[in-house]
Parts: structure tokens; C-alpha cells; sequence
């Protein structure tokens, strides 16, 4: 039998919408799992992305994909490369890897949700493409850090990170959960695809694959690379998805929802990228520093094409955003390194004589804000008073990004308010507005703080919270370099 | 005598901190429970007198938790004078 010419059978298969007779709409698309923000039936079947992929298609590209990434990592698998990574670089990986993998699944549930009631028969047909893109990321990131186990056993910490309480994990599935796991399709396509892999996931993805082939880590930025190719794809879904509600009269709302999930990612990506760009990458490996990858690839290309649907910048921009860029993650990356047993990677102080020289070039008043507070560590380690640079308290944490409430400057107090009795702190006034945006949705979640007040960690000291956060002696992080940064011999040290 | 959360940070220091105190210790004890856990670990040491401030006022260092009307895990700020 002739095969159909592909004209003449694809968009009946990739796009056949109609209208229901025997069920109602809000039957098919329940409001909690698909949300129409008022916008019915056919309003929605002019959706439309640029990929117009057939399934065959789909399935030959992503085995070439595969067959590439793998036949490299087999190939490395001989070699000493591993062994021979700076250790910064090797904590910048392991971060990645106890972040990213398993959220992969989680984002394969949203997509799969947006694949079932996504509103449009060709957004359904792309999203089930996404569904597949994310098991194959989840797969391929836990593949690659179990081969390295043998050699490191933070490197556990790809699978096992997401079923902890670590404080980053929690941070990390609190984001995650709102932005696609427990997410309706419409609102999905706005705070996932278009938010978060639009703007946020090239900087980790193709960011650090650059910094990773500087530092000669073929693998990475093969396996990161091959994932971003499926990105760029999916994440098309959001632009469509956007266009629809402008133009029936949802601006507003989608703004909103672009505001809320801008604000999250950025705070987590200030924790994971930010750190491990500006600390962990050698300085000779560093293509751009943090900021300028955020100028670039955020405020320039993402905010344009924002600007070019019609749509406003975040409201906090100017006040709030572009401050934050040049202080959040340097305090971030303290507090990680002073609380470095809390975390499943090995911090890298990164702040050597010409490593401080490159910071203050990069981030002016550097030295005078943060510097100062690396001089003391640094005495403790020259002086073999290292039980001084290790914490005997938690941090106090935001209530909305559960991140430590940092300080940009001295004197300014965290935002403490109540709702129905229940005392919440915030890092700023963003994570407020997002938080109290919608109570219903975060009331019930406790961050680790409130945990540890409400006695569910037990004993209640540094000890009990690792034991509550599954941090073994095997993973627990130590200083990524032995303090070889300070000058300090590693004897001193230890 | 109970114990008494607070949240705290030394000026000058990048991060706010839980720090447990006693509603009968006075300011002086509280000034020196917040700088524990900052001077000498990031914040530079001096020898200056240390002074807990509470909605933008100095508290005297005499007064004690329980009569400063501070609730649990209310924000101060310790700073050298
Ligand atoms: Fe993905
Ligand atoms: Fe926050």
C-alpha cells in the first residue's frame, strides 16, 4: 500500500480539534487541571508552534540524541577525564545533578498534564513530544552521575536529593511544585514553558555547556547540550499559549503569572548557577561572569521577546531585580560554603587572591561588602581555628523562595508579617507579593525553620538537622579545594 | 525562665540567624548570644560595647527580654556602639 504524502495526513493528525456535543467543556478540561481563565472552545485552536514535528520524526532526532550522548560518555568512560576536573567544577556538576535530574520527571508530569488538557489539539500533540523530551532528561542525568559513583559518592545524591528534606531540595520542590508538578495546563504553559524554559534554563543548560567545554568537560556539556536542543523545542508551547490569552483579553493575568515564576526561578537560579559560575568554574574557564550571562540572556533576549508580545516588564524590575544581581548570590554562596555540611557537593570558596581581583573587577564594592567577611574565615583557616568557620545555627528562611534571608546591605531588616496568626518571614518584598498572591496555595507549607520549631527535627542541633535532611558523613560537603585557596597548608586545615 | 527564639543578625553580616535566648537574660546576654555566632566567624572583632536594637531602637543593656515587649522570633540587630 503507497504511504500518505506527509501534506496529506499531518496536520489531521496533529491538529484535529472539535467541538464537544455529548460532554460538557468543563467535563473535558476541569478548571483545576486546565484552567480557561475565561477563554472557550474554539478561541483556543488557532494555537500554533513552529516545529510541526511528526512522531516518526520525534523518534529518529531524539535516537541520534541518544546515540550521541551515549557513545560519548562510553567513550570518556576509558578515559581519566573525571579524575582530572578541577574540584570546583566537580561540585558545580554534583549541585547540578542532585538539582536538575529528578525534577526532569516532575516536569514530564506537567507535561503530560498539558498533553491530556492542554486546550488545543496541536499544543496536546507538542506537549506529549515535551512528556517524552523530560523522561529522557530525567534518564540521561541519572545515568551519567551513577557511572561517576565509583568515584565520588556525593554523586548518590542525583537520585536520592529530591526524596529529602535538605534545605536546597526543599527550595528547589517548593518551586518546582508550583511551577508544573501540582500546575494547571494553561498556567504551565505560562510559569514552565515560557517563563522558566524561555528565559531561566539556558543559563543553566547552554551557560554552563559552555563553561564546560572551557574546563574540558566533554561529557557534561555533551549530555547538557543534547537536553537543550529538546528545550528550545517544547518550550515553544509558551509563546502560542501567551498570544492566546492577550489577545482574548487575559493580559493582565498572564502577566502575573509570568511576575510570580520570573521572581522564584531567579531566586533559585541565583543559588544553583549563580554559585556555581562566579565560585565553582576555574577562573580561567569562565566565559562571563553570572551577571553578565543574566544581562544577556535574561534582561536583553528574554525581556525583548516578552516586550515584543506586548507584555511589561516585572514590576519589581528596577527596584528589586536588577539590585539583587549584584549582591543575592555572593551572599548565597557564603552561607553555602559556612554551612557547607548541609549541602551533598563540596563548596569552593573561590575566593583566591586573583579570584577576589576578578569579583571586585566584576561586581564593584565586592571586597568591602563580602571580601571583609572572607578575611575572618580566612584568619580562622591560617590559624587553625577551623571550628570557627563551621555553623552552630540554622539561617532564618524565606517563607516563599526557602532560601537563607540574606542581607544586601547593613541594617535592613527581614519583612515579618502575620496571616491568620501564623508569623511568616520573607527575604524581600517580592517573595511577599508572590506569597501573598495566593495564601491558599502556600499556607500549609512549612519551611525548614518553621519544621524546626515546630519539633519535627529531633535532637534539635546541627546534628539532628542533618540527620532530617539525609545528610550521611560520606556526602556531607567540606571545602572543595582543602582550603588550598587561603594559602592554608591542608594540614592546618584539618 | 523559658526559652525564647529570636531572629538575629550582627551588622554587618550577610545573613540572618535563629538564635535561642532566655526571657530573663538582658541585653547585654542577648547582644553576646547574636555576636557568638557572627564575631570573630565573619564579622572582624573589636573592643567596642555591643547593643541590641528592636523597631529601629537601642534597647537599654539592663533591660531584660521579658520587659523589652520583643516577641519570639521578632527580628533585632546587634551592633557595636
Ligand atoms: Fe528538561
Ligand atoms: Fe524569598
Amino acid at each position: 500500500m503507497p504511504k500518505l504524502q506527509r501534506r496529506d495526513y499531518y496536520d489531521i493528525a496533529r491538529d484535529m480539534n472539535w467541538a464537544f456535543s455529548y460532554v460538557g467543556e468543563d467535563e473535558v478540561f476541569p478548571e483545576e487541571l486546565s484552567k480557561s481563565f475565561g477563554i472557550h472552545g474554539e478561541q483556543w485552536w488557532g494555537w500554533d508552534e513552529p516545529y510541526k514535528l511528526t512522531y516518526r520524526e520525534y523518534v529518529h532526532n531524539q535516537a541520534g540524541k541518544d546515540d550521541g550522548i551515549y557513545s560519548i560518555r562510553s567513550t570518556i568512560a576509558r578515559s581519566n577525564l573525571y579524575d582530572n576536573l578541577d574540584a570546583g567544577w566537580k561540585s558545580a556538576i554534583k549541585a547540578h545533578y542532585g538539582a536538575i535530574p529528578v525534577p526532569e520527571y516532575f516536569a514530564s508530569i506537567g507535561e503530560a498534564r498539558m498533553a491530556r488538557f492542554g486546550r488545543a489539539a496541536a499544543w496536546r500533540n507538542m506537549a506529549t513530544f515535551g512528556t517524552l523530551d523530560e523522561c529522557r532528561h530525567g534518564q540521561a542525568q541519572i545515568y551519567f552521575p551513577y557511572c561517576l559513583l565509583g568515584k565520588d559518592p556525593q554523586f548518590d545524591w542525583a537520585h536520592k536529593a529530591m526524596h529529602t528534606n535538605e534545605w536546597g531540595v526543599i527550595a528547589a520542590r517548593s518551586l518546582f511544585d508550583d511551577m508544573f508538578t501540582a500546575n494547571d495546563a494553561v498556567s504551565t504553559a505560562i510559569q514552565l514553558t515560557f517563563t522558566f524554559e524561555t528565559g531561566f534554563t539556558n543559563l543553566q543548560f547552554l551557560g554552563m555547556a559552555s563553561d564546560a567545554l572551557h574546563v574540558g568537560d566533554i561529557e557534561f556539556g555533551a549530555l547538557i547540550s543534547s537536553i537543550q536542543t529538546d528545550e528550545a523545542r517544547h518550550s515553544q508551547q509558551g509563546e502560542p499559549t501567551l498570544k492566546i490569552m492577550i489577545n482574548n483579553g487575559r493580559k493582565a493575568e498572564a502577566q502575573k503569572m509570568v511576575d510570580q515564576m520570573f521572581w522564584r526561578s531567579w531566586k533559585l537560579f541565583a543559588l544553583l548557577t549563580g554559585i556555581s559560575m562566579d565560585y565553582y568554574t576555574p577562573l580561567e574557564s569562565r566565559t562571563m561572569s553570572f551577571k553578565e550571562f543574566m544581562q544577556d540572556w535574561i534582561c536583553r533576549q528574554f525581556m525583548d521577546q516578552f516586550k515584543d508580545l506586548g507584555m511589561n516588564v516585572p514590576w519589581y524590575w528596577e527596584e528589586h531585580f536588577l539590585p539583587e544581581l549584584d549582591w543575592v548570590h555572593h551572599a548565597y554562596h557564603m552561607g553555602v560554603w559556612f554551612w557547607r555540611p548541609t549541602v551533598w557537593w563540596n563548596p569552593d570558596a573561590g575566593v583566591s587572591a586573583a579570584e577576589r581581583d576578578w569579583l571586585e573587577q566584576k561586581y564593584p564594592g565586592w571586597n568591602d561588602r563580602f571580601g571583609k567577611l572572607w578575611d575572618v574565615i580566612g584568619d580562622n583557616v591560617r590559624t587553625g581555628q577551623i571550628e570557627k568557620t563551621y555553623p552552630a545555627t540554622l539561617p532564618i528562611v524565606c517563607n516563599c523562595c526557602h532560601i537563607p534571608i540574606c542581607s544586601p546591605s547593613i541594617g535592613k531588616a527581614p519583612r515579618i508579617t502575620t496571616h491568620n496568626g501564623r508569623k511568616l518571614n520573607f527575604c524581600c518584598e517580592v517573595c511577599e507579593w508572590v506569597w501573598k498572591s495566593q495564601p491558599e496555595r502556600y499556607d500549609t507549607h512549612l519551611s525548614i525553620v518553621d519544621r524546626f520549631l515546630a519539633g519535627h527535627i529531633q535532637p534539635p542541633t546541627l546534628e539532628g538537622a542533618l540527620q532530617y535532611m539525609g545528610i550521611t558523613p560520606d556526602v556531607a560537603g567540606n571545602d572543595a579545594q582543602a582550603y588550598a585557596w587561603n594559602g592554608a597548608s591542608r594540614l592546618a586545615a584539618e | 525562665m523559658a526559652l525564647f527564639p529570636l531572629q538575629a543578625n550582627f551588622r554587618g553580616d550577610f545573613v540572618v540567624l535563629l538564635i535561642p535566648v532566655d526571657d530573663g537574660d538582658d541585653m547585654s546576654i542577648v547582644a553576646d548570644k547574636v555576636a557568638q555566632h557572627a564575631v570573630g566567624l565573619r564579622v572582624a572583632e573589636k573592643s567596642a560595647p555591643k547593643c541590641v536594637y528592636y523597631n529601629g531602637r537601642e534597647l537599654p543593656s539592663s533591660m531584660t527580654v521579658a520587659q523589652s515587649g520583643i516577641q519570639p522570633m521578632d527580628w533585632i540587630e546587634v551592633a557595636y556602639v
